[in-house]
C-alpha cells in the first residue's frame, strides 16, 4: 500500500495541485508572536481546504483573520481556509494570517523558517518563508 | 491702506482655514502629566519627554502579529521618508496598552528586532491606570478577548484595540489622528511638514 502512495506522490506530487507563493514572515523575538504569509494557487479545478500548518519557530502554530469593527481591530482563530478550485486566496497583513505564537528563538530580518501546510486534498506541502520587514 | 489690509486679512483667514482641514484637531495634551516607563526601565513624564518635538505616536502590544507591527513599521517608514527630505528632528513614540506582559524589557527587545532608533524612539510603558488613563485622553480603547490560561498557569489573550497613530505638534496639542496599520504615510509626512512650516 505503501509503495502505491509513493508512487502515486511521485506522479501527482502535491505541488501540482496547489501552488504556494511569495511565503514571507515578519521579524520578532523570542517567547513573541509573528505572522507568516504567503499566495495559495489551487490549479485543480476542485475546493481544497488549508487546516493546519505546522512549523518548529512556534510552540503554537494557528490559522488567524484580523478584522475591524469601527475604528478597533482585532483577531481571531479560524479552523481552515477554502481555497476555490481554480482560484487563488492570498493570506496578508491585515487579513489571514497564520499566527506563530511563543516563538522559541528570535526571527530577524532575512531569516528562514520552515513550515509545513496540511490540505485536505493536496497534502503536505513544505514551504521555506524568509523575514522581511515590509508591510 | 484699507484694501490692503482687507487683502492681507483674507490671506490669513485662507490659510488658516487651509491649515485647519489638513490638521483637524487642536488638543491640548499638556494640561495633565503621566508617569510612565520607557524601554530603559527609566521613569519618565508625558508629555514633558516630547516637549518642542513634533511628535509621531502609535499604540501597539507587543504580543500582536500584524496590526501593531504593520502600525510600527509605518511609523518607520514615515522616519525614513522624513529623513529624505533632511527632517531629523521628529520625534516616535509608542506606548503599549498592554503594560501587564509588556515590561521595558520586551518593548525594548520588540524595538531592537525591528531596528528602531532610540536617539528619537521610545517605547512606554507603566502602570495599567495610567496607561488607561493616556489612553482615554487619544480616545483610544483596547479589550482583551479569546483570553485562555496556558499549561504553565499563564493568562494568553488577543485585544481588540483601536488602530491608530497620531500627529502632536511642538506645543504638545494633538493635531490629527491616522489608522494605523494602512497609514498614507505621504499625508502624514505633508502634515509633518505643514506643522514645520
Amino acid at each position: 500500500m505503501s509503495i502505491l502512495f509513493a508512487i502515486l506522490f511521485v506522479l501527482f506530487p502535491p505541488e501540482d495541485k496547489i501552488k504556494i507563493k511569495d511565503p514571507w514572515m515578519r521579524p520578532s523575538s523570542e517567547k513573541m508572536a509573528t505572522a507568516l504569509y504567503f499566495v495559495i494557487e489551487n490549479k485543480t479545478e476542485t475546493a481544497d481546504t488549508l487546516f493546519q500548518v505546522d512549523s518548529d519557530l512556534a510552540e503554537k502554530v494557528e490559522i488567524h483573520e484580523t478584522y475591524s469593527d469601527g475604528e478597533m481591530m482585532g483577531m481571531r482563530k479560524v479552523n481552515f481556509i477554502i481555497i476555490k478550485g481554480s482560484s487563488s486566496f492570498e493570506l496578508k497583513p491585515g487579513a489571514h494570517h497564520i499566527m506563530l505564537m511563543k516563538l522559541k528563538k528570535d526571527i530577524k530580518d532575512g531569516d528562514e523558517g520552515e513550515f509545513v501546510l496540511h490540505f485536505k486534498q493536496a497534502g503536505e506541502i513544505k514551504i521555506t518563508a524568509t523575514a522581511k520587514k515590509q508591510n | 491702506m484699507k484694501t490692503r489690509n482687507l487683502f492681507l486679512t483674507t490671506i490669513i483667514i485662507i490659510l488658516a482655514i487651509s491649515c485647519t482641514e489638513k490638521l483637524p484637531l487642536d488638543k491640548d495634551l499638556t494640561k495633565k502629566s503621566y508617569n510612565l516607563i520607557d524601554q530603559n526601565g527609566k521613569e519618565v513624564v508625558f508629555p514633558e519627554i516630547i516637549r518642542g518635538s513634533i511628535t509621531v505616536m502609535g499604540f501597539i502590544y507587543t504580543h500582536c502579529p500584524d496590526i501593531c507591527p504593520m502600525t510600527t513599521h509605518n511609523m518607520y517608514l514615515t522616519q525614513k521618508e522624513l529623513k529624505k527630505a533632511d527632517i531629523n528632528d521628529v520625534k516616535f513614540v509608542a506606548l503599549s496598552f498592554d503594560p501587564d506582559r509588556d515590561s521595558p524589557e520586551v518593548l525594548k527587545k520588540f524595538a531592537e528586532v525591528r531596528e528602531l532608533d532610540f536617539k528619537t524612539w521610545t517605547l512606554l510603558t507603566g502602570e495599567k491606570s495610567t496607561v488607561n488613563d493616556l489612553m482615554k485622553r487619544f480616545d483610544v480603547k483596547a479589550i482583551k478577548t479569546d483570553e485562555s490560561i496556558d499549561e504553565d498557569g499563564n493568562s494568553e489573550y488577543s485585544m481588540m484595540h483601536t488602530d491608530r497613530i497620531s500627529l502632536i505638534d511642538k506645543n504638545g496639542r494633538l493635531r490629527k489622528n491616522y489608522k494605523g496599520s494602512t497609514l498614507n504615510i505621504e499625508e502624514l509626512v505633508n502634515d509633518i511638514k505643514t506643522l514645520k512650516d
